[in-house]
């Protein structure tokens, strides 16, 4: 294999308001490689790959391609000059078909007959040689996540590129799909291609790269072979010296030995037959039954989109049941408004931070109160008790490490993992019987997530359940007892602790049951 | 020092557009100092200017709170000019038919019958939004021609005054009247009305659970709903408080000033209601004293016009400025 550079950024800064995103960072890109750009949320991996492919300016440093410095002021630049990128977000058009959203913004042959033959061979052939199998002639919203990240990766690759960054592209793919990615990924290195491959996911990197560059708060830590390094120096160079590795949650390798099973522990929250019809009449969730011991951490897994949403939005009250029965300490709740359910013990992290669980004009104080406002020792029900609220958000943000002036700080001035923040300690803050936590440590450093996983093993200690919606199946297989698998809708299967498989979990998560395999092939409405 | 920072643009403002404003009256050929200090003067140097500035604060701050109450939920009420003029026609109107009654019962009851006619002429948005969603700053805005027309049908109606010149009513019940601090110039008891008024909004905003549901739906209804507030309730709620605040200040008009109903009695106090709330940025601790200022502008423009001959638009224009700016100073301290 030829070891050439062919891309080298050097001194990149890049400040944003009064945080340094960046700080003079240097990376550097071998021909055919798969170069591992690894570091927790926040650490500046997508800053650094976003001004790479033009989207943001840098303040300072050079980008040096095949030795000639160049000067990237918008993507069309950085796909001239052969950088392609695929970003967590697909930028495609719903009710186009593969073929026209590949071939969208590119020049084609026969402009004004809109006869695409030579690019849909074009297409194919690169198809064939990547191993990338996409039906050209489907719509966009009836595939699959990790078949439109193939049609990203299609993109990219039509325009010619000969570097192509993937901004996390296993978020939301099964590990069969993240397994046929790193297929598609070595054969594109074996014809020369260069990778970029962003991800916070050490596991993922060290299986498919060449090379690792890791990136801990905007400064470059380290870059090193793959083959020279095991794991625990990248376990490190991520973190830093300040975390306690081997008391942590996220890094333990072995089987937890204190999980007991406490199936036999009464339950304490119970959902049977439930239904959910939206507004416009489709079913969202389908006879979802669903029980929670106390002491018990129950994930639900599921590709996004699946009806995970909703059901975190049923058992905080919400939504409307359509039909069936929930239980909560044996108490019927089904038809509870959600405000009595905060008062009488349910905690909610919602998925959207932004619009479902923060207030961006109010202060910092008021926000953590937000839901438990009526509870003591906050309220007496129609006075709140500033001085104790204060008092309390005072002892949060240190405790929860919440970056902010105080409490009367206007919550609009947090970034976007201080207020994930904000809503954990908020939700953690009160005792509650069920706590509903959907993608709780979305935005979080490694040690931020790792000390939310603390706080729901205590709470399972202390004997409370907890429902843990999320993404993340690594995050799941960690803490959970048993795991739930949601699909369209319905719950497909439910695994204890001592069945926990990546590759079973990831058949149901696309719809494939063990003794009728897919056949059904419906889209959802 | 926060405090000098937060008022610094404030006052920057407020230079501002006062020179701004005195470039034209320079233009125009009078004098700009003698202009400005007849302005910011004349509310302190004599007992009378005060009292006359004390008057306009209560309809002011009245008006500005009827805007900022529903604002803190994120609501704009731009109907404060209608629900004054329907609280008017309801003090009126009640203190017309009992005008035998003794004081101790007429007054409550001539001001009561402002505050829920107000209150009604609030609701009426607030129930469409509730049960149609309509936008609430188109209904509020529409009711006010409502109301013009309302009290013009009972200015010259039944109730009309058949020896005034304009379309008046007869005068309320003299037990309706609002009591006098003093005689000459007439300093009536609306002021003490108008302060219990605004610290009683602060406090329901400031220290209610209710009032922090009020903020909470304001700041992001949507995460406010998730989290078992009642937002469709809020917003009823904050638009029936602000008529029924707005119709407070049409029944002061009656039974403290006019001792009638008179066409025209609203006076441009909505407009100026919305650029007090708005300089206030809908802050209702701010509210009294923006209020406080803009009436000893008030007060000014009407004494530079008798004195100086320079017309009272001139002040407007220097209320208007100084909102300018302060909005301006928001988009700069962003940048």
């Amino acid at each position: 294999m030829d070891n050439q550079t062919i891309l080298e950024l050097t001194n990149v800064r890049k400040v944003f308001g009064q945080t340094v995103a960046l700080d003079s960072v240097t990376f550097s890109l071998r021909r055919a490689e798969i170069h591992g750009l690894l570091g927790g949320n926040g650490a500046g991996k997508t800053t650094l790959m976003n001004i790479l492919y033009g989207l943001y300016r840098k303040d300072e440093g050079e980008i040096l391609h095949k030795g000639k410095k160049i000067n990237i002021q918008g993507p069309k630049d950085a796909i001239r000059q052969g950088i392609g990128m695929v970003h967590q977000h697909f930028l495609q058009i719903g009710n186009f078909t593969v073929l026209e959203n590949i071939i969208l913004g590119t020049d084609i042959d026969n402009r004004y007959t809109m006869k695409t033959q030579n690019e849909e061979k074009k297409i194919l052939d690169l198809c064939q040689r990547f191993g990338l199998d996409v039906d050209l002639n489907t719509t966009i919203d009836t595939l699959t996540v990790g078949t439109r990240q193939k049609v990203e990766i299609l993109k990219a690759l039509y325009r010619g590129v000969d570097i192509l960054i993937l901004d996390e592209p296993t978020t939301n793919l099964t590990p069969q799909e993240v397994d046929a990615l790193f297929e598609s990924l070595r054969v594109m290195v074996n014809d020369g291609l260069s990778i970029v491959f962003i991800t916070h996911k050490l596991r993922e990197v060290l299986s498919v790269c060449d090379r690792i560059t890791v990136l801990r708060e905007g400064k470059n830590i380290t870059t090193l072979d793959r083959k020279d390094a095991s794991e625990e120096v990248f376990v490190r160079a991520m973190v830093g010296d300040k975390m306690d590795i081997e008391n942590s949650i996220y890094f333990a390798t072995d089987q937890r030995s204190s999980f007991v099973n406490r199936l036999d522990q009464a339950a304490a929250f119970e959902m049977s037959s439930v239904s959910f019809i939206n507004k416009d009449g489709i079913p969202r969730l389908k006879d979802v039954s669903l029980n929670i011991h106390s002491g018990e951490i129950v994930g639900v897994s599921g590709v996004a989109g699946n009806g995970q949403r909703e059901l975190a939005e049923i058992v905080t009250g919400v939504i409307p049941v359509s039909h069936g029965k929930i239980l909560l300490d044996s108490k019927d709740i089904t038809h509870t408004n959600n405000q009595e359910l905060f008062k009488t013990g349910i905690a909610y992290i919602p998925e959207d931070r932004l619009h479902d669980g923060f207030l961006p004009k109010a202060n910092v104080a008021q926000n953590l109160i937000l839901g438990h406002h009526r509870n003591q020792p906050y309220s007496d029900g129609n006075f709140i008790n500033w001085k104790t609220v204060f008092k309390e958000t005072r002892e949060q943000i240190k405790e929860y490490n919440i970056k902010t002036s105080g409490p009367e700080d206007v919550g609009g001035n947090l970034s976007g993992g201080n207020i994930q923040r904000v809503l954990i300690a908020r939700a953690f803050s009160m005792p509650s019987q069920l706590l509903v936590a959907h993608n709780p440590t979305r935005g979080l450093d490694i040690p931020s997530m790792d000390f939310v996983y603390q706080k729901m093993l205590k709470r399972r200690e202390e004997g409370y359940a907890t429902l843990l919606i999320s993404e993340d199946l690594d995050e799941l297989i960690r803490i959970c007892d048993r795991i739930a698998v949601i699909y369209r809708g319905e719950i497909l299967g439910i695994l204890p602790r001592s069945e926990f498989d990546k590759y079973a979990i990831g058949r149901l998560m696309s719809g494939i049951k063990e003794e009728n395999p897919a056949t059904e092939e419906k889209a959802l409405p | 020092m926060t405090i000098v920072k937060k008022a610094l643009p404030y006052f920057l403002a407020v230079v501002a557009s006062f020179i701004a404003a005195g470039i034209f009256i320079a233009l125009m050929g009078f004098d700009v100092f003698k202009a400005y200090s007849t302005i910011l003067f004349t509310s302190f140097r004599t007992p009378n200017g005060f009292i006359q500035t004390l008057l306009k604060f209560v309809p002011l701050v009245l008006q500005a709170l009827a805007f900022t109450i529903p604002l803190t939920a994120g609501k704009f009420n731009i109907g404060g000019e209608g629900q004054m003029i329907a609280g008017g026609i309801g003090a009126a109107v009640v203190g017309i038919l009992f005008s035998s009654l003794p004081a101790y019962l007429l007054l409550p009851l001539v001001i009561l019958g402002g505050i829920i006619a107000g209150a009604i002429w609030g609701l009426i948005p607030a129930w469409l939004l509730y049960k149609f969603n309509i936008n609430e700053i188109l209904t509020t805005v529409l009711l006010n021609f409502v109301a013009l027309a309302l009290i013009d049908y009972v200015c010259t109606g039944a109730l009309r005054d058949p020896g005034a010149g304009h379309p008046t009513t007869v005068a309320i019940g003299v037990g309706g009247w609002l009591p006098l601090f003093m005689k000459n110039p007439p300093f009536h008891a609306g002021i003490i009305i108008a302060i219990l008024v605004a610290i009683g909004v602060y406090i329901y905003t400031a220290r209610t659970t209710g009032g922090y549901e009020l903020i909470a739906t304001g700041a992001n209804p949507r995460a406010a709903g998730v989290f078992g507030i009642k937002v469709r309730r809020m917003f009823v709620l904050s638009l029936l408080l602000g008529g029924a605040i707005a119709g407070l200040s049409g029944a002061i008009e009656v039974a403290g000033v006019q001792h009638r109903l008179i066409e025209g009695m609203q006076s441009n106090y909505m407009v100026l209601g919305l650029i007090i709330g708005l300089i206030a940025k809908g802050d209702n601790r701010v509210v009294p004293f923006v209020a406080f200022a803009i009436a000893i502008l008030e007060v000014g423009a009407s004494a530079m016009q008798r004195t100086l001959m320079i017309p009272v638009e001139m002040v407007f224009i220097v209320e208007a400025l100084i909102l300018l700016f302060v909005l301006l100073s928001d988009v700069v301290r962003r940048k």
